[in-house]
């Protein structure tokens, strides 16, 4: 299967695993690797936005205030997990913020200069899903030019949590960074 | 400004085309003064702006979303990559004005409707999705909102658009996968 034919067929993989040619493609792609994980976040912003669609505005008003509570209830938790995530902050440092396919911010990254020839990445994660074990894979990948490149590897506690520092050259912008099971670096399970 | 689209090298490389030029690039260009990239902003934003205002701002909706345009053209100019997205910096716009318009408004007593009690507003997400589903060709942007939000099989749509079974898909990935590398590209990610 040729690279742009998998691109084009990526969305099927959101309702059904069962294509082993594209799934091979995709296990040695980074690229469409990317694009899943991009598609999974898609599909879930428009579930999510799906009871506001105009066909399903008319609710109860019951419904709706639950909705309102438990709303209230993920954004102050949510809050709760950002000023973990973003505290402390190093000024001038670039900060990227990790998220599931579903959105959840799992993780925080602040690059810095380190020296002449180092940039420190400092990674603060917290709630990341142990399922395949706590042991993770970091990886970066400038905005130009070079590919994936393994930053280091890390590992959690039970609640999912670590910090962990790590140097990558300098010369290059680090933009993208992405994290995947140290056992399995083709599944992404949270990237910026 | 250029009506071609700016060049994306990523979008090349993986074979597709986004559409058109980022939102972050309209705002530089309308920082510059570019009338069409307002004009094409506007097209993009006016219905995520009208629903922000409309569930922040109550009965001056409207008000609301005519000085929201009215900011962003004065005021293009301090919107800063470097610092979030197109969309968060619109969403702020849009939230600081809603937020004027409900001061004002507090000057003379108004019944409070309900839905000013419910709705907090839009979250980011869902105020750029709503922009970013603008950006699609109708075709794909209906076969996406049948699917999700009417929650319509294949092939109920094929058969209500009236068109093959095949192409219902292809517009459906085609609109997916273009979603997905705007929101790679210009989303929320950080």
């Amino acid at each position: 299967m040729t690279h742009e034919r998998a691109w084009e067929r990526l969305p099927d993989l959101l309702h059904s695993r069962e294509q082993p040619e594209l799934l091979a493609h995709v296990s040695g792609c980074h690229a469409c690797q990317r694009q899943l994980f991009l598609l999974g976040r898609v599909d879930r912003l428009l579930r999510q936005a799906r009871p506001h669609s105009r066909h399903l505005r008319h609710q109860s008003v019951l419904r709706r205030r639950s909705v309102s509570l438990l709303a209230t209830l993920a954004a102050a938790a949510a809050a709760a997990v950002v000023l973990l995530l973003f505290l402390p902050r190093v000024p001038g440092a670039h900060r990227v913020v990790l998220r599931t396919a579903d959105g959840r911010a799992v993780a925080r990254a602040t690059i810095a200069r380190a020296d002449q020839s180092n940039v420190e990445v400092s990674l603060v994660a917290r709630g990341m899903t142990r399922g395949g074990g706590d042991q993770f894979l970091l990886w970066a990948q400038p905005d130009k030019g070079a590919g994936a490149t393994p930053v280091g590897r890390f590992m959690v506690d039970r609640s999912g949590s670590c910090r962990a520092h790590f140097n990558l050259p300098t010369g290059q912008h680090w933009t993208r960074l992405w994290v995947t099971p140290a056992s399995d670096p083709a599944q992404v399970v949270a990237s910026t | 400004m250029s009506s071609q689209p700016l060049d994306r090298p990523r979008a090349q490389r993986e074979g597709f085309r986004a559409a058109g030029p980022s939102d972050a690039e309209l705002l530089v260009a309308v920082a510059a003064g570019s009338e069409p990239a307002f004009e094409e902003l506007h097209r993009r934003y006016r219905p995520a702006v009208e629903n922000a205002c409309r569930s922040l701002a109550g009965g001056d909706a409207d008000d609301c979303a005519q000085e929201v345009f009215t900011r962003i053209w004065r005021k293009a100019a301090l919107f800063d990559a470097a610092r979030g997205s197109a969309a968060a910096w619109l969403l702020t716009l849009a939230r600081n004005v809603a937020r004027n318009v409900r001061a004002k408004r507090r000057l003379t007593p108004i019944p409070v409707t309900e839905d000013a009690l419910i709705e907090e507003g839009p979250t980011l997400d869902r105020f750029w999705l709503e922009a970013a589903l603008e950006r699609l060709p109708p075709q794909e942007r209906t076969v996406i909102e049948l699917a999700y939000y009417d929650d319509r099989s294949q092939s109920e749509i094929a058969s209500s658009l009236g068109v093959p079974l095949g192409t219902v898909k292809g517009w459906t990935r085609r609109g997916l996968n273009r979603l997905a590398t705007l929101l790679g590209d210009e989303g929320q990610a950080t």
